[in-house]
């Protein structure tokens, strides 16, 4: 890729990257004003690549992104190994795309288009070095934020990365940085919801096998589903997540987590129904009436998620 | 009577316990059906904004004693009825299935005597953890003058134990709970204590040997229906911390349910700002190394009402401040008002890759609506000059205002001086008495 007959505007080969290298200072202003003088004509220098090589990249130094601001959208297939992909095409052709959108829904747009191709060996190499070039904990970063709700994930997952890539294992403390704070929220945000979750989901028992329905924002099944193995270790279970249309199924000792379009539970029994009815009985029996506070109930428990909880779907 | 009933009339009698976390306790299933996480979890959230993590329920109602302030005291007109070990156990292990709740929360009136009601509540724990092989959070309530090894063994069964010191002097507890002494109330809380101490040790030595209340003991007591001061109240809670290993004392706000002329009036509003303060100034102690004295004194023995307690400690110390976010040790940095526990850790881990400024304060959730009048940071290096009435009027707790206000102390009026707060709706009133609070805390400054 890199074009080896690509030369500096002074004529050697390459930069040899020193910072107080007066040569490569010197070059750089040469290149600035020819990149002034290309954009005055017309002509777009930051254009596409092909029939062009990019130009040879000066060793990394601490201040310049490793990708400049592109007028083009990114559209992968929706997978984690595909945003990989896009991680893979943007560090290479050193352009920070506008947007990546998953193509299945992706809007509209006038802006150019690349689609990006799915390759596993690809996709490998970005995933492994995320831990070797920046950390763990980087990468359990992105890959949550990738099961989050956060609008236009990919392209902060994307720029999350290449500061990373530059800044190495700090980049998990700079947690002011407008490219990490948006991250650490999108992660709090979830962590949140998977906790709530834990308490608000609601079991009944169908004939000794426990069933479930929730709508959460994030999809946190993976984040929930070894509380409840572990709470539920002898039983049969299955949570439907119905925003994200999977289930977690539990079965005689084996964990999973299925797509699923759609689920119809069997009608409950009496004794399940009995249950039940205790359940919102004692639920309306410990509240304190001199103490009732209908708002700070509210900021608790969010009411996006009374529609699956027994006890209090019948006040919406 | 048919169990709808009965938990009703259970569930009812136990509503105004406080005590009801199922935190403390962390261990995974053990094959079993169960867990407990360390964080503790909510269920729901009822109709007070309190939050539903256990089956919180008398074993039985029907009690001798004749507790003034308790709704289930013998003089009290109410349907009594008691559960049957299984019919609890059973119930506790389907609404655990469900995901209903975290655990179970056994309390209950002393039915025919202390020792009788403890062996009733130790078969309910067995049958659950026995037989069911229950690995859930229990936490279970001693009855006052239960033998020492009935103690012990409900403390097998159970991850958390507590003994409700119930009023927070000697006194009060002569007057209120005359079956009841602070000695009796005290015993088996050093028992607790020793035998937790005992068994760490024999853990460390044998895997295998029993947990005895794996997550530690707690306490509650009753808020406003006895003329103690908050001040008082807060020495005693640091002293059960320190004597007794508390994990927490919670703090019940007096809800009338009867006249007497012993108690504040069935009219009275119970003291939920009061109480509200009491969690602030305890999470003081536990979390952010504040000693009582610090926080009140014998001169200034109730709580603002006006201000948190952190706040109030801050701007009776402004000689302390302003400090540097970005050289303070931790400890100063979690005295600073709207700072908490965690922004503390954040700034010492942030600071390590450049100097802090607003933005990244408030990034790292920094509360800089209060903190900006006590820290200097690198784009303001000697803080922020605003003159006392605007640092004041900052920090005055908005809740204050809110519907639903009691007068703070029943006894005795707010102190430092400051104006009693308005009545609810009293919208004028309201706006006069903020300026009022802000002139005269900015002149005790
Ligand atoms: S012993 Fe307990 S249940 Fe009985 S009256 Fe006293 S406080 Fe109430």
């Amino acid at each position: 890729m890199p074009g080896k007959s690509d030369v500096m505007p002074c004529g050697r080969r390459t930069y040899c990257g020193r910072a107080n290298c007066r040569h490569t200072a010197h070059c750089r202003k040469l290149e600035a004003q020819q990149e002034q003088a290309a954009a005055k004509s017309g002509a777009d220098v930051h254009g596409p690549a092909q029939g062009r090589a990019p130009r040879p990249r000066p060793a990394p130094s601490p201040k310049k992104p490793l990708a400049r601001p592109a007028d083009v959208v990114y559209l992968y297939d929706g997978s984690l190994p595909g945003f990989y992909c896009c991680v893979y095409e943007s560090v290479y052709s050193h352009e920070l795309p506008l947007a990546i959108w998953p193509e299945d829904d992706a809007p509209p747009t006038l802006f150019r288009q690349k689609l990006i191709a799915t390759e596993q060996d690809k996709a490998e190499r970005v995933r492994a070095s995320v831990p070797k070039k920046i950390s763990a904990a980087a990468l359990e970063l992105v890959e949550t934020v990738y099961l989050s709700c956060l609008a236009e994930k990919e392209i902060a997952m994307l720029r999350f990365l290449l500061l990373g890539y530059q800044r190495g294992r700090p980049v998990m403390q700079m947690l002011g940085h407008a490219d990490v704070a948006p991250m650490l929220a999108a992660q709090k945000h979830l962590g949140g919801e998977a906790h709530l979750l834990l308490g608000f989901v609601r079991f009944s028992d169908y004939d000794g096998v426990l069933g479930a329905t929730i709508s959460p924002k994030n999809f946190i099944l993976p984040f929930i589903a070894s509380h409840f193995v572990s709470r539920y270790a002898q039983e049969d279970f299955l949570i439907y997540d119905k925003t994200h249309k999977a289930a977690l199924i539990y079965e005689q000792g084996r964990q999973r987590i299925v797509p699923m379009e759609g689920i119809v539970f069997p009608k409950a029994s009496e004794a399940e129904e009995a249950y039940r009815a205790m359940w919102k009985q004692f639920y309306n029996t410990i509240s304190i009436e001199a103490r009732e506070n209908p708002r700070c109930r509210m900021t608790h428990m969010p009411k996006r998620y009374w529609e699956n909880m027994l006890e209090v779907q019948d006040l919406l | 009577m048919d169990l709808m009933d009965k938990l009703t009339i259970l569930a009812d009698g136990a509503k105004y316990d406080a005590a009801c976390t199922s935190s403390g306790a962390d261990r995974p299933g053990g094959g079993g059906l169960g867990s407990t996480i360390a964080a503790g979890c909510c269920h729901s959230f009822s109709a007070d904004g309190r939050c539903v993590s256990l089956l919180k329920v008398l074993m039985s109602n029907n009690c001798i004693y004749d507790c003034k302030y308790c709704v289930n005291r013998s003089s009290n007109d109410i349907a009594r009825t008691s559960f049957t070990p299984e019919e609890l156990a059973e119930l506790t292990i389907e609404f655990y299935r469900r995901n209903y709740i975290e655990g179970l929360f056994l309390s209950s009136g002393v039915l025919r005597n202390p020792d009788y009601t403890m062996e009733q509540m130790i078969r309910a724990l067995e049958i659950i953890r026995y037989k069911y092989d229950f690995w859930g959070y229990i936490h279970a309530k001693t009855i006052p003058g239960a033998s020492p090894d009935l103690i012990w063994r409900l403390g097998l069964v159970a991850d958390r134990l507590s003994v409700n010191i119930e009023l927070p002097s000697e006194d009060s507890l002569s007057r209120l709970a005359p079956a009841k002494t602070r000695k009796a109330i005290l015993r088996p809380m050093a028992q607790i204590a020793a035998g937790r101490q005992q068994n760490t040790r024999e853990l460390a030595h044998y895997k295998h040997a029993p947990t005895f209340a794996g997550a530690g003991q707690a306490t509650q007591m009753i808020i406003g229906a006895s003329p103690e001061s908050d001040y008082s109240i807060l020495r005693l809670a640091e002293g059960l911390y320190g004597r007794y290993e508390l994990k927490r004392v919670f703090y019940s706000a007096y809800i009338p349910v009867v006249e007497d002329s012993l108690l504040p009036s069935v009219e009275t509003k119970p003291p939920l700002l009061r109480e509200h303060r009491l969690y602030q100034a305890d999470f003081l102690l536990r979390q952010y190394r504040f000693v009582a004295d610090e926080i009140l004194s014998e001169e200034a023995p109730n709580f603002n009402p006006y201000l948190d307690p952190k706040c109030n400690w801050a701007i009776h110390n402004m000689h302390l401040f302003p400090v540097d976010v970005n050289t303070a040790s931790q400890a100063t940095l979690l005295r600073v008002p709207g700072i908490g526990p965690l922004s503390a850790k954040r700034i010492v881990a942030a600071r390590k890759t450049g100097r802090l400024g607003m933005p990244e304060l408030k990034k790292i959730g920094v509360v800089l609506k209060r903190a900006q009048y006590f820290i200097t940071t690198a784009d303001n290096p000697t803080g922020l000059h605003t003159g006392r009435e605007a640092t004041v009027r900052a920090l005055i707790d908005p809740g204050v205002y809110s519907a639903g206000m009691e007068q703070l102390s029943l006894f005795g009026p707010p102190g430092m001086g400051l104006p009693a707060l308005p009545g609810p709706g009293d919208v004028a009133t309201v706006a006069q008495a903020a300026e009022e609070v802000v002139a005269c805390l900015a002149k005790a400054m």
